[in-house]
């Protein structure tokens, strides 16, 4: 049985955002900055007020002055005295149709006052570089305070840097390299869009958000606002990956709505989503890493530096930087681990959360340095990790001991299943392998809630708190109710209620859905068979309520095979081969292509995706420079699914969303260096790139 | 200025601005099934029929349809639902956002090229960015609307 949205779909009756049409709505343009840091001399918007159909332009003096985030609120709704990013909103325009906003908006005349700027994350910590916030510390929520140093957004540091160097001063082979990754984009391919409506004190949003409870707390905490007056309402959205978690927009449509008393839109163009929402942080990382003769890690120091952009209110968690880094190296036995991830502001467009926030980049470097290691001491690469991997019962590099590890069972199926049937290599080129394995553990307990509802003709009605971002999250709830109740899939109806209709959810992200929607589901239907179905029966799971957080993770081990043309250092990577550590899977279409889009976008964040950044701005600011892959680009993708794992919840599910686009990096980049016997270390792996390492390396 | 076409086989007249695209006059007259991503004519959401070729709609002028036949998904569910159900039964999409302009440009393949290969169906489509599937389960998609005929 197909997913339930599947017709809606591809008919094109699906309403997204940006279809809402809301009786006397108005169009808003935005006004961005110009330029990286400057202090707003003058807004002139004479001409614009003048454009037929213009109802209004507004700047930071017009409405909320309090600045809101995610965990930290340090984001202005508009850029008030100073804007810190080229692309930063600082005027608008509200008009009778989009064309005229637009038009307006264009009109509207800016002065700046420029001020030194920072574009870098290491200009940026340096002393005497110039601030980007006065006293960030200040801000509601901040993770760093005064002594900590200045631009910074965020440094979180785990284990201890001495104990490190000493396991590494007996070691017999060490490696100490620095690798480096692009600034990309989620790219979800709707532009973020918000229809906001203020009536009568009521606030009313349609908006591309995956996190409508945790949205409501914002802008409440924002604009000083009773949660109870917001309504988000249920949508479609077109896309995540990450970036969709954030109010991005929100404050400023509620404020505007409010201001000329009428329902307003947004909808961004591309160009706005890529150089001015929350896009991925590049990122620089040193990798220090030794080993003993046979093998086994004694240490490892990974010391990330991160382009946190100009304000650090896109990231979620309370310490305002990225578990994927601090994560780093819970694959392998590291008896001594030393991890230390700082954030730096700078006067860029700010940085977000991207699928696996921050593991992309850090396993890149992880799993390259390791196969640095191995060459280093003159094993197999894929040896070396099996020397490495945990056992089950054994604890991990970060203290926990798993139900299970099946990290080698995860491995040795991917290697074997990758050199059962080898790709065609073209004649001339040389071909390579690379391998790269990633864990990662399960989201928190689970809190959320759904109810059940008794329908006409026997049907059930489940409503949920979370939107279906495109993930088949709500056809997985279909399934799983029916499989919980006995009863055919075509009984079940899933509707995404708004805001007022359940009491909690944090939102679809950290690969908890599926988990979380399982558990939920679970006791509702416990709870149903108990009262013979009449009645409606709601469940909640509070903090702490569950113990759907036994310690699982999921392994998922790739294989790369790549053709190097060592002429023109061309790649074509020829497969992608995932094994991956399963549970039980509910709905297998839509897992497969968690893995299958996985794989792809490990691959453009391997070879393509750069937004090519150059002082503080981006030159590949659409999507015909900003490369995502198409259906030529693709290699083959293979999947092994290594089977019988230990999940968690009746349905024994683990979370695949966010395995399979971390290790594809790693991988291609190794087996471009068994294919050349040249390294690189700074993504994407272009041609020109291998072209210059092989220059080089026969020059030697 | 006035803008006569077809649209899914019935006619229409509208008021359009000459410099109008023809994206935002399809969405205008309520088909919001055709939808703008890059709005540079490279991501294929908002591809469209006109005469039986597929365009970027969102780089083609309205007034350039004048007389023209255009189809959009809406249209094409109602007069050859196998093409969309193609797209159903081999879970050809994920968020669903790009899979109007999918189904559209395999509309245009099954019209100029019925017997193509799989790298003629990998280049066709490339044009139509995905950024969820990984593609594999959008080429089957379109292998069975091409084997629909």
């Amino acid at each position: 049985m197909s997913r339930l949205d599947a017709w809606a779909k591809a008919s094109g009756e699906a309403r997204y955002v940006a279809d809402m049409v809301l009786p006397g709505m108005l169009h808003v343009a935005l006004v961005r900055s110009a330029v990286q840091h400057g202090r707003v001399r003058r807004v002139d918007s004479e001409q614009a007020r003048a454009v037929e159909g213009v109802v209004g332009v507004f700047t930071a003096d017009d409405v909320n002055r309090n600045t809101y985030g995610r965990s930290v609120r340090d984001i202005p709704i508009l850029a008030g005295e100073k804007v810190r990013f080229v692309g930063e909103r600082v005027a608008v325009v509200v008009a009778e149709s989009r064309r005229a906003a637009e038009a307006a908006a264009a009109l509207v005349e800016v002065e700046y006052d420029d001020l030194p700027a920072v574009t870098s994350a290491e200009e940026a910590i340096a002393q005497g570089a110039p601030l980007v916030h006065d006293a960030p510390w200040e801000y509601a929520g901040a993770a760093i305070s005064q002594e900590d140093g200045h631009n910074l957004q965020s440094r979180v540091t785990e284990g201890s840097l001495t104990e490190v160097e000493a396991a590494l001063g007996g070691a017999e082979h060490v490696v100490d390299r620095t690798y480096s990754t692009s600034s990309g984009h989620q790219g979800y391919l709707e532009p973020q869009a918000c229809v906001a409506s203020v009536e009568d004190g009521r606030v009313r949003l349609w908006v591309t958000n995956k996190s409508p409870y945790r949205l409501r707390t914002q802008l409440a905490d924002c604009l000083g606002l009773d949660p109870a007056s917001i309504e988000i309402e249920p949508v479609l959205l077109g896309g995540d990956f990450g970036g969709k978690g954030s109010p991005m927009d929100a404050p400023l449509c509620v404020e505007l709505s409010r201001l000329v008393g009428r329902p307003v839109k947004l909808v961004l163009r591309y160009v706005e989503d890529l150089t001015a929402t929350n896009p991925r942080h590049p990122a620089r990382i040193h990798v220090r890493v030794g080993c003993d003769r046979e093998g086994r890690l004694t240490g490892m120091a990974l010391r990330a530096l991160l382009n946190g952009g100009a304000y650090g209110g896109f990231k979620p968690l309370a310490d305002v930087n990225l578990h994927g880094i601090e994560d780093c190296a819970m694959a392998y036995r590291v008896p001594a681990l030393f991890v230390e991830s700082t954030i730096a502001y700078t006067n860029t467009v700010p940085r977000g959360h991207m699928r696996s926030p921050g593991a992309p980049q850090a396993i890149f470097a992880v799993e390259s340095a390791l196969d640095e290691l191995a060459a280093e001491a003159g094993l197999d690469p894929v040896d070396l990790r099996r020397r490495n991997l945990p056992r089950t019962g054994e604890p991990s590099s970060h203290g926990t001991t798993w139900l299970e590890a099946r990290g080698l069972e995860t491995l040795e199926a991917a290697v074997k299943h990758a050199r059962t049937e080898q790709p065609e290599v073209p004649p001339g080129w040389r071909h390579g392998e690379g391998v790269a394995v990633y864990v990662r553990g399960l989201p928190g307990p689970p809190v959320t809630s759904v109810r059940l509802v008794p329908a006409p003709e026997g049907r059930v009605r489940v409503e949920v708190p979370i939107p279906e971002t495109g993930t088949g999250s709500h056809t997985m709830v279909r399934n799983r109710l029916a499989a919980e109740l006995g009863i055919d899939p075509e009984q079940v109806e899933v509707v995404q209620v708004s805001t007022e209709e359940l009491p909690i959810d944090p939102g679809v992200g950290g690969s908890r859905v599926t988990v979380g929607m399982s558990e939920a589901l679970g006791r509702a239907a416990e709870a149903w068979r108990r009262g013979g179905g009449d009645e409606p029966v709601a469940v909640e799971l509070r903090p702490g309520d569950s113990a759907a957080s036994a310690p699982v993770v999921c392994y998922c081990a790739q294989v790369a095979q790549v053709a190097v043309d060592p002429v023109t250092g061309q790649v074509k990577v020829l497969e992608v081969l995932s094994s991956v550590d399963v549970g039980d899977i509910i709905n297998p279409a839509a897992h497969q292509m968690q893995i299958d889009g996985g794989a792809v976008m490990g691959y453009g964040f391997a070879c393509l995706e750069d937004l090519f950044e150059e002082d503080g701005q981006f030159w590949a600011a659409n999507l015909g420079e900003f490369k995502i892959p198409s259906t030529n680009d693709l290699p083959r993708l293979r999947t092994v699914l290594v089977e019988g794992g230990q999940g968690v919840t009746s349905a024994n599910v683990k979370p695949v969303g966010e395995l399979a686009n971390v290790p594809t990096a790693a991988a291609i980049a190794n087996a471009v260096a068994a294919a050349t016997g040249c390294r690189i270390r700074d993504l994407p792996i272009t041609s020109e790139k291998v072209f210059w390492a092989i220059e080089e390396e026969s020059a030697r | 200025m006035k803008l006569a076409f077809e649209l899914n086989g019935a006619p229409v007249e509208t008021e359009a601005e000459p410099d109008a695209l023809l994206v935002d006059v399809i969405r205008g007259l309520g088909l919001t099934g055709t939808k703008e991503g890059c709005g540079v004519g490279v991501c294929g959401l908002c591809t469209v029929l006109v005469d039986d070729l597929p365009v970027s709609s969102c780089l083609y002028l309205a007034a350039c349809a004048r007389g023209s036949q255009v189809w959009t998904a809406e249209g094409l569910a109602r007069e050859e639902p196998e093409l969309v159900q193609a797209f159903v039964e081999h879970e050809g999409m994920q968020c669903g956002i790009c899979t109007p302009g999918q189904v559209m440009a395999a509309a245009a393949l099954v019209r100029g090229c019925p017997g193509a290969s799989e790298a003629e169906i990998r280049d066709h489509q490339a044009g139509n960015l995905c950024r969820c599937t990984g593609y594999q389960t959008i080429v089957e998609s379109v292998r069975a609307c091409l084997a629909s005929r």
